[in-house]
């Protein structure tokens, strides 16, 4: 039997992952080792092959088959745009990405005039501000603590992920509207769906019974 | 050497040596089925005017076509596909005709995609299209045509998934939903996410056996059992149609009796705005995208003044050849490659031997050398050089 091969998103959601496919009876010991600097993990009992990559290049790798499955937070997944097939939602790492900054930008927002947005997510802002909004904006992008950005005059608002309004809050800034609602999604090749589809939908079955309980 | 002057440019690539006499070998074998249904080899030139390839036919995104002006200031565009093309042509052509026309054709296309996509932005694409033929047996034809032609290529492992784009129009035409949510809702089941489909769907003013129903599209695929259980679920009388003529479709490829590489996907629809009715696309192990799209586009030919029905596919060649590879299955040349040794003094005496070689049907290559050497043996250089045989016809020996 092939291997299917799943790439998990480095940090908490894997984390969050594995217990949930632990709950489905899929368990990987090699993972579980903290000392480990394996790149790869393989569950021989299902003929299963687990690694872990940044989220972003999660899609990546599924777009390509180099993984048959992923799961990532759907922020990327709307972000890289990859021909994958989005099939679940996995419920937790629930989160916002919302439109923030200074309260009085606000008014900035009620108006078309053209103003500047920071933001890691380029193409979720854009589609955002141009096609929900009609509000021409200028992007800009940033790889990290975008909240910086409307501080120290960078921009006028950011774009970004919100999870509970801390950061946000500490450096003086609110949420002024929400872009969506955010999740960790599993996502698959479609290609895979089609060749592996028993495999596939069976494992997909048991991670949604478990999420509905 | 000028290190500048060895690189290609981001998104092509050289192809040579065993890949390339792999990519060839392919391209013969399939030529040779597509010649055996009946369809004759047509050339379309590499750009033509941009309206060919525009908005209203529909296929890449214009951002993604390579673009030029002539002296005039026209604009050109590099094709992306072929279908367009041909559809021009055969419009041009064969106005006349009335029956059916067959068409097949081999070349190169290219998108421009962004960078550091891993996309290929030229590829070889092999395909065909049956114009005039509006029947179920004109789409059975077509699939048949296709799987003939990945097993004579050598492939073994792989599925023609079927869909019919038909279904989805006529049950969102009974939906009646704005346009733009119909366009969101055809990407999300085409995305197989039906969650979204859910989520988009709620509050809608749908009857509840529908909304039901779109949230099943994206999980529908598999056998023929898909259909009945579509047909359960709506009283759509254009969408029974629709399921009916992909029955019909399945029932003919149990004629040709390749039914077993076909299975049906209702929530399969292309991105290509022409297609209107059946669609398919091919899927193996080792390619993460598929090795063949194709589908019926009837009304893609009355663009050019010549309305018409048509279906057709391609085969996206280095796609193919990549995933046979990955699979490792073996792609032989059958042709007898000898290797003729000569120096000086036996020049003559081999070019005869390569003629007389060549005469009886054997590749002969002539490799001149200052004198025997012996430092590999034949075995090696056969091995090397993929010859199945080296001829020595030197005297000298190397001292």
């Amino acid at each position: 039997m092939k291997y299917l091969t799943i790439a998990l998103t480095k940090g908490r959601l894997a984390g969050k992952t594995m217990k949930l496919l632990a709950q489905a009876g899929i368990e990987c010991k090699e993972m579980q080792d903290p000392e480990t600097r394996k790149l790869i993990f393989t569950d021989e009992k299902n003929r299963l092959k687990f690694f872990l990559a940044k989220g972003q290049d999660v899609p990546t790798y599924v777009e390509y088959g180099a993984a048959d499955l992923g799961v990532t937070g759907e922020d990327t997944i709307l972000e890289e745009n990859r021909r994958v097939y989005e099939v679940l939602d996995l419920g937790f790492g629930k989160c916002r990405m919302c439109v923030a900054g200074p309260a009085q930008a606000a008014g900035l927002l009620r108006h078309k005039e053209q103003i500047t947005v920071a933001t890691k997510y380029p193409r979720i802002a854009r589609d955002y501000f141009h096609n929900r909004k009609n509000q021409t904006v200028e992007i800009i992008k940033l790889n990290g603590s975008v909240e910086l950005a409307p501080i120290v005059g960078l921009s006028d608002v950011i774009c970004d992920i919100v999870e509970t309004g801390t950061t946000l809050k500490e450096n003086g800034l609110i949420v002024l509207e929400e872009v969506c609602p955010l999740s960790a999604r599993v996502i698959v090749n479609p290609v895979s769906m089609r060749m592996e589809n028993e495999r596939i939908s069976c494992l997909l079955r048991s991670m949604n019974d478990i999420i509905e309980k | 050497m000028k290190e500048n002057l060895l690189h290609t440019p981001d998104g092509v690539r050289d192809i040579y040596g065993t890949e390339c006499e792999q990519k060839h070998i392919l391209e013969n074998r399939m030529h040779k089925v597509l010649n055996s249904y009946g369809y004759r080899d047509i050339e379309t030139p590499a750009f033509e005017y941009f309206d060919v390839f525009g908005h209203e036919i529909g296929t890449t995104p214009s951002r993604e076509l390579y673009k030029f002006f002539d002296r005039e200031g026209s604009t050109l565009v590099l094709r992306p596909d072929f279908t367009p093309s041909i559809a021009r042509a055969s419009s041009k052509y064969f106005m006349e005709e009335n029956h059916p026309i067959r068409l097949c054709y081999l070349g190169n296309t290219y998108v421009n995609y962004l960078d550091y996509l891993g996309r290929m932005k030229e590829s070889t694409q092999m395909g065909a299209e049956l114009i005039g033929d509006p029947g179920p047996e004109a789409d059975a034809e077509v699939i048949a045509m296709v799987i003939e032609m990945l097993l004579s290529a050598g492939l073994k492992e792989f599925q023609i998934s079927v869909g019919q784009e038909l279904f989805f129009d006529a049950l969102a035409g009974e939906a009646a939903l704005n346009p733009e949510d119909t366009e969101t809702l055809r990407e999300l089941i085409r995305n197989k996410n039906s969650f979204g489909v859910e989520k988009l769907l709620k509050g809608k003013n749908i009857a509840p056996e529908l909304r039901q129903l779109f949230v099943q599209i994206p999980s529908m695929f598999g056998g023929e059992e898909i259909i009945e259980k579509a047909e359960e679920m709506t009283d759509c009388e254009e969408a029974r149609a629709a399921l009916e003529r992909l029955r019909d479709v399945l029932r003919i490829l149990e004629v040709y009796g390749l039914e077993q590489y076909v299975s049906i996907d209702l929530g399969m629809m292309s991105g290509f705005m022409y297609y209107t009715g059946i669609i398919f696309r091919g899927y193996t192990y080792g390619s993460g995208d598929a090795i063949i799209k194709g589908g019926r586009y009837d009304e893609l030919l009355k663009n050019f003044g010549k309305p018409s029905p048509a279906i057709g596919f391609v085969v996206v060649i280095n796609s193919l050849l990549h995933a046979m590879n990955r699979q490792q299955v073996p792609i032989v040349s059958e042709a007898d490659r000898k290797l003729v040794f000569y120096d000086d003094q036996s020049r003559d005496e081999a070019i005869r031997t390569a003629m007389n070689l060549r005469k009886q049907g054997s590749d002969a290559e002539l490799r001149k050398v200052e004198a025997a050497d012996f430092s590999k043996t034949d075995a090696q250089i056969c091995q090397e050089g993929g010859y199945r045989d080296v001829i020595h016809t030197e005297r000298g020996q190397k001292t």
